[in-house]
């Protein structure tokens, strides 16, 4: 559910990446570049958001031109709690505050499917949104803040789970089984690994963001394949190319069996030719390049 | 009673075709539009809509129909159906405005001692509203079904009549006029008439929203809908002609007047239409089926494909296009290349900025790299695998509606997906 502000493709002037040091904001930052766009990547180092004089600080790095990329938030490896929710609103309240010093031309937010209830398990921008932890509601409420700033063109992305050879996070899926499988020869699965879910490779992600960015659109939008599949299904898929040196074992299972699938119309009619990269593409991807790392 | 006159105000589908069929059965008809252009087109036989056997009809009965845009014409009627095509919005929303103006035109018209009969679908509470003091004003339950209206105009299952009082009997010349269908006539309290007429329509709904979503059921697990079905029609609590078929979602306008009325009246009232909203859910969900069937075959594979579409209108045997599937799917494909056929529709009504007007089915598939068939039209069910796998380019066909034959098509090369059955 998002409309184009152009109808036609053009780069944006500029794109000012905030939180830059992260998984998808460096793949991001190499698109721009292949693709000769301007970029300012702000990391925590250059920027740090949490504190007051951010404010200021961004709003005279923001030109009229600008689009502007907020990536930045701490996620749920550095913590779930209240106060890890307070420091990423505080965050987010900095930007909007700089963004109604400084206009920019298009707002983009990336949020999280964490915003849906964790039990539905059909998913599309018209289900509600009714987070059921801390980190759904967090990125929520900052959707709902960044929809405040007046005058803003806004632009919501909710990615389901991404993964790609740099990431930098250790959640349960393709990322984890690979180091898994490489480090001790075993990939653990809660229970049987039944559970559907929908992986998109960051490169999918950062390739949607750029025609987003390119055609100024505004609105929610789901990013997914619209391809769920088992963990079991993924631990197989990376399993695979260790050959027999990767074991596929059971732990008890914690959490009631949930599922989630995406139906991804609205991506379609906003990009007809979209095409994802097929997990199976996606996981032998990232082993050619982890092995050529190594 | 001798034989009454009846009127017809309103000479859109509805009221054109009532009027014809009671023309048809033997009565005098005064067919009455404002529109003075629309009258003379019909005078010279220029139908606006078109339905199978309404142009013999209009011939055959041409000495019992006077066609006029003066309403004064209508003092000779002993009872006047009210009948516009009621507009509807992108949201389902009614305009009452022409209805309104129309009934008031008739009202000062008619004589006072005529019957007035609402028969354009209303909210429910409009009738009683429009009441007049000394006047008889009814509201009938129409059942009109683009494509078969005119058998359903002369075979009616029932009358569904709305009164003021229905423990009252009916005005001699409007039970005339019924009693000649031969049909049961059940009159009821007005606010009755129009909701029962509502009720019709959402248990159709419930009907083809539980067929969508077992179909897609289907397409996954390897089950066929087409199997299903008549296991289903045999049960008698859902019945031989029950609305079974696998569709991409609900179109025509109609029926989601009725779903938009049934909402805006829970909303109000405070009662419960969630399983309401959970059908028009579905039906957005089922109508893009063909995109993302397109999309994940052909579109998201191939540079600059060619696109076949067949059929145009909402569905077969109507020019209508009311939400119509096809023209929805179109309007994601603007960024593609499109050859069009329908029977009775322009092509220039899709707005495609790069479409080409096919001079029959198989020319529009010259070439072309898939076939998507979006009218269930029965002409496109003569269409040949072979001669298909011919001139196709791709290898793509898009049938939702099961036309053709699965088995021969998958015979002749061509990958085929339809509705209700695993690809």
């Amino acid at each position: 559910v998002i409309a184009h502000g152009s109808r036609e493709p053009r780069s944006p002037e500029r794109v000012v990446l905030l939180g830059a040091r992260g998984f998808i904001a460096r793949a991001l930052r190499e698109r721009l570049e292949a693709e000769r766009i301007n970029a300012l990547a702000l990391s925590s180092t250059e920027l740090d958001l949490t504190r007051a004089e951010s404010v200021a600080q961004l709003a005279a790095r923001i030109e009229r031109n600008d689009a502007v990329v907020m990536l930045a938030a701490l996620t749920p490896d550095k913590g779930r709690d209240a106060g890890t929710l307070i420091q990423n609103l505080t965050m987010m309240r900095h930007v909007c505050a700089a963004l109604e010093k400084a206009r920019c031309e298009q707002l983009v937010y990336f949020s999280s499917d964490a915003v849906y209830d964790s039990g539905v398990s059909r998913v599309t921008e018209e289900t509600p949104a009714a987070p059921r932890d801390l980190y759904g509601a967090m990125h929520r409420t900052r959707e709902i803040m960044a929809a405040s700033v007046p005058g803003v063109r806004l632009l919501v992305l909710r990615p389901t789970l991404v993964y790609g050879t740099h990431d930098t996070h250790d959640a349960y899926g393709p990322n984890r089984f690979r180091r898994a499988a490489a480090k001790d020869g075993k990939i653990a699965l809660f229970g049987d690994g039944e559970e559907m879910r929908d992986h998109i490779h960051v490169d999918d992600v950062v390739r949607i963001t750029h025609m987003c960015l390119e055609q100024q659109s505004t609105g929610v939008l789901n990013l997914a394949t619209g391809r769920s599949i088992s963990f079991r299904k993924v631990a197989e898929l990376v399993a695979l190319h260790f050959g027999e040196r990767a074991e596929i074992v059971s732990l008890p299972r914690a959490n009631v069996i949930t599922h989630r699938h995406y139906d991804v119309t609205s991506l379609i009619k906003a990009f007809p030719g979209y095409r994802p990269i097929p997990i199976e593409e996606g996981i032998a991807r990232c082993h050619r390049e982890m092995v050529q790392a190594a | 009673v001798s034989s009454p006159v009846v009127g017809f105000a309103g000479m859109t589908h509805l009221g054109l075709v009532s009027g014809v069929c009671a023309a048809e059965k033997g009565f005098r008809v005064v067919c009455y539009d404002p529109a003075a252009a629309r009258i003379a087109a019909l005078r010279k036989g220029e139908l606006p809509v078109s339905e199978p056997q309404l142009g013999e009809l209009v011939a055959k009965n041409a000495r019992r129909l006077s066609f006029t845009a003066d309403a004064t014409d209508l003092a000779a009627c002993d009872v006047v159906y009210i009948a516009p095509d009621v507009p509807t919005d992108d949201v389902g929303q009614s305009d009452l405005g022409p209805i309104n103006a129309l009934l008031e035109a008739v009202t000062a018209a008619a004589r006072r001692d005529a019957v007035l009969v609402v028969l354009s679908q209303v909210p429910p509470g409009f009738t009683r509203s429009k009441q007049r003091p000394g006047g008889m004003l009814y509201y009938q339950v129409e059942t009109l079904i683009f494509g078969r209206a005119v058998e359903r105009a002369l075979q009616p299952e029932r009358y569904i009549v709305g009164c003021a009082e229905p423990s009252q009997p009916l005005p001699a010349a409007y039970s005339a006029f019924l009693e000649a269908h031969g049909c049961p006539i059940l009159p009821m309290r007005y606010e009755s008439a129009e909701l029962a007429k509502i009720s019709i329509n959402m248990c159709l709904v419930a009907s083809v929203s539980t067929a969508n979503t077992l179909a897609e059921l289907c397409e996954k697990i390897g089950a066929d809908w087409s199997e299903i079905v008549p296991a289903l029609k045999l049960d008698k609590r859902i019945g031989q002609h029950a609305y079974l078929a696998a569709g991409l979602g609900i179109a025509g306008g109609n029926l989601e007047r009725d779903l938009a009325t049934v909402c805006r009246l829970a909303d109000e009232l405070g009662t419960d239409a969630g399983v309401v909203r959970a059908w028009i859910a579905n039906s957005r969900h089922r109508r893009d089926w063909a995109l993302r069937t397109l999309h994940r075959e052909v579109l998201s594979r191939k540079e600059r494909p060619v696109i076949a579409v067949l059929g145009l209108a909402y569905k077969q045997d109507t020019h209508s296009t009311k939400n119509s599937p096809s023209l929805a799917l179109l309007e994601q494909l603007h960024a593609f290349a499109v050859r069009l056929y329908d029977p009775l529709v322009p092509a220039a009504e899709a707005r495609h900025p790069d479409a080409r007007a096919a001079n029959s089915a198989l020319d529009a598939c010259d070439g072309a790299d898939a076939l998507v068939i979006m009218t269930p039209w029965s002409e496109f069910r003569a269409l040949n695998a072979a001669e298909l796998a011919r001139r196709l380019k791709g290898r793509t066909v898009i049938d939702p509606y099961a036309l053709l034959d699965a088995r021969a098509f998958r015979k002749a090369g061509l990958d085929y997906h339809t509705l209700g059955a695993r690809s």
